[in-house]
């Protein structure tokens, strides 16, 4: 079984070498940034799965903590990280220095995100159903709003990853490796963690939860920590973003975003990974795709919505996975 | 000492009393039934209990200790545990994962789960015979994959009590665990509660409509009526007892048989 693992490891490395050295000279910069949206979006879409696929307690805002991931970490980026590189470089080559700070960025925005996350889940989590749902919607155009009004985070100028002492510092991150890297984490991490035995306690609180407490999960903490843990990945795709783009502004993350977010793990099947994965990629994808269309565009992608959940309304899988997960289930002895 | 120690005990929904001045006592290795027509307040006593509803008045106390008002999962934590009268499973798990999230719900680590260190393979193997052992013991094990929702009712009243098993509990609160049965699986389920019982030493408050199923099962039946504990004793006794047989049929009349 190590060695399986280990082999796994193996090949997702060779993927992802594979992705930074070959893509960007086999595929046109357009194509390059096109890939490196779906892998974020990939990583929005699997967090808020643990949320509202799993755990079951509908969040329509997650949108507002991939923008807290964003800015934190461009801010870190801008205020400190810049000066940092400068410094760093007079020791050691500067690419290399940018390749050390780069994940400190990430885990940043991804902490602040994650305090932002439990901030909002303390509260709204004694809500259910709709009502969490709008409180969720509130706490995602709280969080915009609130940007928006930071004027040294460029306010309604919108942030470029900048730093006006350091000029020569470029701040930006392109890199497939890094954005699929860290979706292969999220996934990895969020697919270990509900598909284990302590993982069903998400699943019992969905399921029913009074009998989840009458069981001894302790409800109140199991989705507090599906929260912190979506809100967390959510920060770290928005960190990937900012980077990637270099300029950032809060439009970005509006509750059109979040909406999005909703409609990956829906239209994928709430429950599965595979599915909020297939489904982030393809409706990332699409647009693109249909650009030919000129004006019909949106509307034949919003055609292809409706007709998914008018036939298949459990979603794409349902809460089935492409993976093996029987053991658990009881299959396979 | 009793394991479980009801003094006093009153619940009221706003206007509404649903339990009045309820005094119960379950010695430990004790059968209790609690019986009453609908609406007595049985399993409204059973929600205070297991911590569903905070008690008006009056206390509660578990091997010694005050839980009323305490969180559901810190008193099943304690050793207490319950089915419910309207089947509550995970409904689209399968039966072992209902069984093994009761095994392993209250001791998670998710951290470790991610990590998936040495000795994790483990312990989530043990907790898969073990789960399978609990499905056996309650002869599910046929059933171990299959969607919750998809057993037969019977299956389904047993995966509940199977659930209620893996938490370890010292008291077991059966809710009316033989409704929409006939009297074959009546039968079964008595046999079934029995020897439950008799090979892991359990201390058992079951909630039935009336006394004939718990005639030949229970040491003593307690009887609620509009929320007040109008008898409690042998069952032979209470079923002659006349409050009794007024509450159920009127002023004259023998219980229901």
């Amino acid at each position: 079984m190590r060695a399986r693992s280990l082999l796994w490891l193996g090949v997702a490395i060779a993927f992802l070498v594979f992705l930074d050295v070959a893509a960007p000279r086999l595929l046109n910069p357009y194509y390059v940034t096109i890939l490196s949206r779906i892998g974020i979006a990939v990583i929005a879409a699997v967090s808020l799965q643990l949320v509202n696929g799993f755990t079951g307690q509908f969040s329509i805002g997650h949108a507002g903590f991939m923008a807290i991931g964003a800015y934190a970490s461009a801010a870190l980026s801008v205020f400190a990280g810049a000066a940092v590189l400068a410094a760093a470089a007079q020791v050691v080559p500067l690419p290399v220095a940018r390749l050390a700070y780069f994940p400190v960025a990430l885990v940043f925005g991804g902490l602040v995100a994650a305090v932002a996350g439990i901030v909002v889940a303390v509260p709204a989590l004694r809500l259910r159903g709709d009502y969490l749902a709008i409180a969720t919607l509130g706490a995602g155009e709280i969080i915009r709003i609130a940007i928006l009004n930071i004027d040294a985070v460029g306010g309604a100028r919108g942030f470029s990853l900048a730093s006006p002492e350091y000029p020569s510092i470029d701040l930006r991150y392109e890199s497939l490796a890094g954005v699929f890297g860290v979706a292969l984490i999220a996934i990895a991490a969020i697919s270990r963690l509900v598909y284990a035995g302590g993982g069903l306690a998400f699943r019992a609180v969905r399921e029913d939860e009074t009998a989840a407490e009458s069981i001894g999960i302790a409800t109140t903490r199991v989705k507090v920590e599906a929260f912190l843990i979506a809100s967390f990945f959510a920060g770290v795709a928005g960190a990937l973003f900012a980077h990637s783009e270099g300029y950032i502004h809060t439009n970005t993350f509006g509750f059109v975003r979040s909406f999005e977010l909703v409609a990956f793990v829906v239209l994928g099947g709430l429950g599965s990974l595979s599915g909020a994965i297939l489904a982030a990629a393809t409706l990332t994808a699409l647009p693109e795709v249909l650009r030919g269309l000129g004006e019909w565009r949106m509307v034949l992608y919003s055609l292809l919505l409706i007709a998914t959940m008018l036939l298949r309304p459990q979603g794409l899988l349902g809460q089935r996975e492409l993976w093996p997960i029987s053991r658990l289930k009881g299959g396979g002895g | 000492m009793s394991l479980l120690e009801i003094r006093g005990l009153c619940v009221r929904f706003g206007g509404l009393t649903a339990v009045s001045r309820v005094d119960l006592d379950v010695e430990e290795g004790a059968l209790v039934a609690l019986i009453g027509p609908n609406g007595a307040g049985k399993t409204t006593a059973f929600n205070v209990i297991t911590g569903v509803y905070a008690p008006s008045e009056g206390s509660v106390r578990f091997a010694g200790r005050e839980i009323g008002g305490v969180a559901p999962h810190t008193i099943c934590s304690l050793g207490v545990a319950r089915t419910f009268q309207n089947i509550r499973l995970f409904r689209s798990l399968s039966a072992l994962e209902n069984v093994r999230a009761a095994l392993q719900g209250a001791k998670r680590s998710g951290t470790g789960d991610m990590l998936r260190l040495a000795g994790w393979r483990r312990r989530e193997a043990a907790a898969e015979t073990e789960a399978r052992a609990l499905l056996d013991e309650l002869a599910l094990g046929s059933f171990a994959s299959a969607r919750a929702d998809s057993l037969p009712y019977g299956e389904q009243r047993r995966l509940e009590i199977a659930r209620a098993l893996a938490t370890r509990p010292k008291l077991l609160l059966l809710d009316e665990p033989a409704a929409g049965m006939n009297p074959a699986e009546k039968q079964a389920l008595r046999e079934l509660v029995r020897r439950l019982r008799a090979d892991r030493g359990l201390t058992i408050v079951l909630i039935d409509h009336d006394v004939s199923f718990v005639m030949n099962l229970s040491d003593r039946v307690a009887v609620l009526d509009h929320g007040e504990k109008i008898a409690d004793g042998a069952p032979e006794v209470v079923r002659r007892d006349p409050h009794v047989i007024e509450a159920y049929l009127g002023s004259d009349g023998e219980a229901p048989a």
